[in-house]
């Protein structure tokens, strides 16, 4: 039911077909560095991955940089804290202990080659998650049947309201384009108070995982320029592709940086769905 | 102290033109189609033996000609038709006389291109100008079978399109709302149905369209590239007439006739799709229940009030609807009227007077509880313009006028639905005024030299009430809030810009049948569609010029070579033009424009600039009639913050373009079109590279814009027409057949960077079990070898 309205259109003309096809596209001679950058009040969720960009055909994993020098500045106190490289994770992790003080301001720092790159954030306080609770529903518009999950919580914050729910399902995160739940307070935030319902239809037995994120405003406009190019098709309809606008920047060196830094508190809920 | 220097100005207007005007015996005349009784617009009259001193006639077929010594004889000529001579005497001038031309009675019906005279493109002062007859867009063709106006415009050299299946025009290098479609002098905002597929003009309405691409008459203005004129059909006045069509996709009726009389007349129109009905047959329950439709109504009635005196009323309603299970819909609609009185004072001296009224508004509709909400928006833009014209002398004429505009454009409105917790959302409205003078003067200062000069004041004012925002450093900014508001009541000036736009255009005869022309157009717009998308969308947001908008100006300067041949049967023109453009906008990524009273912290602004080369060759009458056409052309823009501050090329930007136009007439019965386009793919972005991120597999991009280009478009498409030859029968019917795409091409609509998952590109991970996964590329194209079949008739 999730229809495309324009290709509804093209659907009706009964005349769109497609086809993989093959282009030979300019690649970069360069590689750049992605940085992902996790910095939270959970010390299991924190962690920096840093990989590099590949051409667009290269079906391998993604190259790993394992020999940078991470580690995230406290700005009032100029404290660091190193993150190292773990192979089982393939990411570079703080000791567990560390972890983000709500009000407190953080720069990461990645040093690789001779460049430097930099991002801060805000650690901002999380808002109340009172309950979750689920309900079977019928085929709606829009929507399957299945279970509907709807969370309901306070956010009293008058300002930096920015915010992403992650949802796994059965341990696996969901994760297609249309999974991204990300909402500011553009249209208020008296759902939150009165159910904010989740747009996936569970099915009886999942397991069912909720984290929500509080973000500073550039990773919020980082994730959601993320999700617009993810949703582009390169048609007319749809603005120039554009990569997202990273929030980190480069100090020193002169190459590129793709990638974001996160700054959030988590709350995590989990429920089980009923077997019947 | 901007409006003081203007002031000389509109006291030269006021003041007026009595200083030129002078005592001249003349004959007044009408010319008029002997079958139906419609005038016939610039057809040539001269006296006998002076054919180098005549004049043309005018929108309603009238002429005014100065007298010669008594009796004389005088010549009435119009392609198509054949020659009237009549000998006029002194008693003669005391009446209108009225000419009945009768159409050539040709072996075989002959398709003309163009309504107008054989040596008209040599001897006028038009550059950059088009015409096509509905006579000749009838002829070509069509997707599905529909007539299109708009995309039989793509046809014409200058003019390129966002892409497969639209109608949407870039005209030298400029964005498709720098043009204005305008319908009897009302402007439409959204000419188009289904996303762009179709234009919103019901061929069988109209009466004729004409494009200007460069040099535009100080008389019009308001849009920075070009203007689209489509004038509606007048009804017959001596019987009751109808005609249409029934189409693929659509079906259309339009009737006729006297009204009051033979001295008023009525035409309405109608077109409807029946995209429901094969919804309805759908066995797939999501298409089922769905709505998808769209419908035009024109209409227009005509009265000649006195021998001098001409009214008109016309409208344009046409709306489109796409509806999901009952429940969520969207709609558009737009609603143009006009009222047009045109006077002619004496053999000299004319009087234009127009007003006009525009809406355009549409609506999303989500009708559930708890989730829904009610999303409206409209625009409006009344007018009124007047326009006098005087003849001075047979070397000299002269036409000034006014044009006030008034825009509101009414708040963004999102209800939500009583149990929806989120807020409504509503923008501020925004109010504008234009006032326009202008003043132009055609002067033959030899038989090789004319010159049409041309001036065009605007003076434009945001006006509340309203609100504007200030930010630090006066430099708006997403991530920075205001630093404070100014409110403004009612009717007050909140923000003033004016603009004085020259329009120059000199034609030198070389031969009789060889000229050069050279202009030079400014043009102010105080309007724009605030998108970077290439194609509209129904819900785009239009936003006036105010504190950080500033209206756009461009500058165009072209020249051009044109010759006819063998008696006006062949034309060709070579036209070159640049054009120099200011204030354009884009916006920034990931901007969020449509329910943002802060719409200029997410606009850049810059400039651009196109150039190019246009080549047409035209046969104009035969059984072989058509046109060659070929541009070569670039277009560029330079904003701050986009393509790393470099120049860059729009989507538009094709510089090969080449289309070709046949028509023949094998038999009285049957006849056959085909069209042949080509040009350079669009200039677009392609990834570089790709990476990992969020656990997406992003394509990445280069920091400049648009570096790539699809695969050069060629596309042929083919019409064959049969019509019952017997001209006596009361029921007249054709068939016509047509292919659009008829060998296949597959023209990318669209090129999707994306995981392809188990090898099928329509493989979601949610269907299944995946097995494999890799980077890929998925092409969408629509339109292959779309045959279509339409039933015209008249009776």
């Amino acid at each position: 039911m999730k229809t495309n309205w324009i290709f509804l259109v093209v659907a009706f003309l009964c005349v769109s077909c497609q086809e993989e096809v093959f282009l030979d596209l300019d690649q970069k001679e360069n590689r750049i560095p992605v940085i992902e950058g996790h910095w939270t009040d959970q010390g299991i969720y924190n962690e920096v991955k840093i990989s590099l960009s590949k051409n667009y055909y290269d079906s391998l994993d993604q190259e790993l940089i394992r020999d940078a020098e991470v580690f995230v500045e406290e700005m009032s106190t100029g404290r660091k804290i190193a993150f190292n490289y773990l192979n089982a994770t393939r990411s570079y992790r703080p000791n567990p202990s560390e972890r983000a003080q709500i009000g407190e301001s953080y720069r990461l720092n990645v040093s690789w080659k001779g460049q430097v790159f930099q991002s801060e954030g805000l650690m901002l306080a999380p808002p109340t998650v009172d309950s979750v609770t689920w309900n079977f529903e019928e085929e709606r518009l829009f929507r399957e049947a299945g279970y509907y999950l709807k969370v309901y919580g306070k956010i009293p914050f008058p300002t930096n309201n920015y915010y992403r729910i992650r949802v796994f399902e059965n341990d696996t995160l969901k994760n297609q384009r249309e999974d991204y739940l990300l909402f500011d307070d553009a249209f208020g935030l008296r759902v939150f108070e009165e159910g904010l319902e989740l747009g996936y239809a569970f099915q009886k037995n999942d397991r069912v995982r909720l984290e929500l994120y509080r973000l500073n405003k550039d990773a919020f406009d980082y994730l959601s320029q993320l999700v617009n190019l993810l949703f582009s098709d390169g048609g007319l309809f749809s603005p120039p592709p554009q990569n997202p606008e990273s929030t980190i920047r480069v100090v020193k060196g002169d190459s590129q940086v793709l990638g974001y830094f996160i700054v959030s508190p988590v709350l995590i809920r989990s429920v089980t769905l009923p077997n019947q | 102290m901007s409006f003081f220097k203007s002031l000389p100005f509109f006291l030269l207007l006021t003041i007026g033109f009595q200083v030129f005007s002078q005592e001249n015996k003349s004959i007044q005349g009408q010319i008029l189609d002997a079958a139906n009784l419609q005038p016939l617009v610039g057809a040539s009259v001269y006296w006998e033996g002076q054919s180098q001193q005549g004049t043309i006639s005018d929108l309603d077929g009238i002429f005014n000609l100065s007298v010669p010594a008594l009796p004389a004889k005088i010549t009435v000529t119009y392609l198509g038709y054949e020659k009237s001579v009549r000998t006029i005497q002194v008693r003669d001038l005391e009446k209108v006389q009225r000419f009945y031309l009768k159409a050539e009675d040709f072996s075989l019906e002959e398709i003309l291109i163009q309504d107008r005279k054989g040596d008209e493109q040599v001897k006028n002062m038009e550059m950059g100008k088009s015409t096509l007859s509905i006579e000749a867009l009838q002829s070509l063709p069509a997707l599905f079978g529909e007539v299109d106006l708009l995309r039989s415009l793509q046809l014409l050299p200058g003019v390129k399109s966002a892409g497969e299946g639209t109608a949407g025009l870039f005209v030298r290098g400029g964005s498709a709302d720098q043009n204005l479609v305008q319908v009897d002098g009302a402007p439409v905002y959204n000419a188009s149905h289904f996303f762009g597929i179709f234009s919103v003009f019901n061929p069988d309405g109209l009466k004729k369209v004409d494009l200007y691409k460069g040099n535009m008459p100080a008389s019009f203005g308001g849009r920075a590239s070009a203007l689209i004129d489509v004038a509606l059909r007048e009804g017959e006045r001596d019987r009751l007439r109808g005609e249409g069509g029934i189409g693929t996709i659509s079906s259309r009726i339009t009737l006729q006739g006297p009204l009051l009389g033979e001295k008023s007349s009525f035409l309405i129109s109608g077109r409807r799709t029946y995209a429901d009905l094969f919804l309805k047959l759908s066995s797939n329950p999501d298409l089922k229940n769905n709505q998808l439709n769209f419908y035009d109504l024109n209409g227009k009635a005509a009265f000649s009030l006195t021998d001098k005196d001409k009214l008109s009323v016309s409208s344009y309603q046409g709306s489109d609807l796409l509806g999901l299970d009952g429940q969520f819909a969207l709609g558009w609609e737009n609603w143009v009227s006009a009222v047009n009185w045109n006077r002619v004072n004496s053999d000299s001296s004319f009087f234009d007077l127009q007003g006009y009224h525009s809406r355009y508004n549409y609506q999303v509709k989500f009708d559930n509880l708890e989730n829904g909400f009610d999303w409206t928006n409209s625009l409006s833009e009344s007018g009124v313009k007047a326009i006098w014209t005087r003849i001075l002398t047979s070397k000299r004429t002269v036409f000034w006028g006014m044009h006030g505009q008034v825009y509101h454009f009414a708040p963004t409105d999102l209800k939500p639905a009583p149990n929806n917790p989120i807020i409504r959302r509503q923008t501020q409205g925004v109010q504008g005024l234009l006032g326009n003078a202008f003043i132009g003067i055609k002067q033959e200062f030899s038989d090789k030299l004319t010159a049409e000069l041309g001036l065009r004041q605007g003076i434009y004012a945001q006006v509340g009430k309203g609100k504007v925002f200030q930010y630090p450093d006066n430099a708006p900014n997403p991530d920075v809030d205001p630093s404070d508001s100014v409110f403004y009541r009612k009717g007050e000036l909140m923000q003033r810009y004016q603009g004085l736009e020259p329009r120059i255009a000199f034609r030198y005869l070389l031969r009789p049948e060889f000229s050069l022309k050279l202009s030079y157009n400014r043009n102010f717009q105080y309007v724009q569609i605030a998108s970077n998308s290439s194609a509209g969308l129904p819900i785009d947001r239009w936003v006036l010029a105010g504190e950080y908008i500033r209206p756009i100006r461009s500058d165009q300067i072209s020249l051009g070579a044109f010759h006819n041949f063998d008696q006006n049967r062949w034309e060709l023109s070579v036209e070159g033009y640049y054009k120099d453009l200011d204030q354009v906008i884009d916006l920034r990524n990931g901007a969020r424009i449509l329910l943002s009273d802060q719409v200029e912290t997410e606009l850049l602004s810059g400039r651009g600039w196109a150039y190019g080369l246009e080549f047409l060759l035209r046969k104009n009458k035969g059984k072989t009639t058509g046109w060659l056409g070929y541009t070569w052309s670039r277009a560029w823009r330079q904003i701050d913050g986009i393509s790393k501050d470099r120049p860059y090329n729009p989507r538009f930007d094709r510089p090969h373009d080449l289309s070709l136009v046949l028509n023949h007439q094998f038999s009285p019965a049957w006849t056959s079109s085909f069209t042949f386009v080509y040009s350079t793919g669009q200039a677009v972005s392609f990834p570089v590279g790709s990476y990992l991120v969020d656990n997406q597999s992003m394509p990445l991009y280069s920091d400049f814009r648009n570096e790539n280009r699809f695969p050069d478009y060629h596309r042929l498409d083919a019409s064959v027409t049969w019509k019952n030859p017997d001209p006596g029968r009361k029921w007249k019917g054709s068939w016509n057949f047509g292919v659009y795409n008829l060998y296949g091409r597959k023209n990318p609509f669209s090129y999707d960077f994306r995981t392809i998952y188990n090898d099928q590109v329509n493989f979601s991970p949610s269907d299944g079990e995946i097995v494999s996964a890799r980077p890929g590329v998925v092409m969408t194209y629509l339109f292959t070898f779309l045959p279509s079949i339409t039933y015209n008739f008249e009776f």
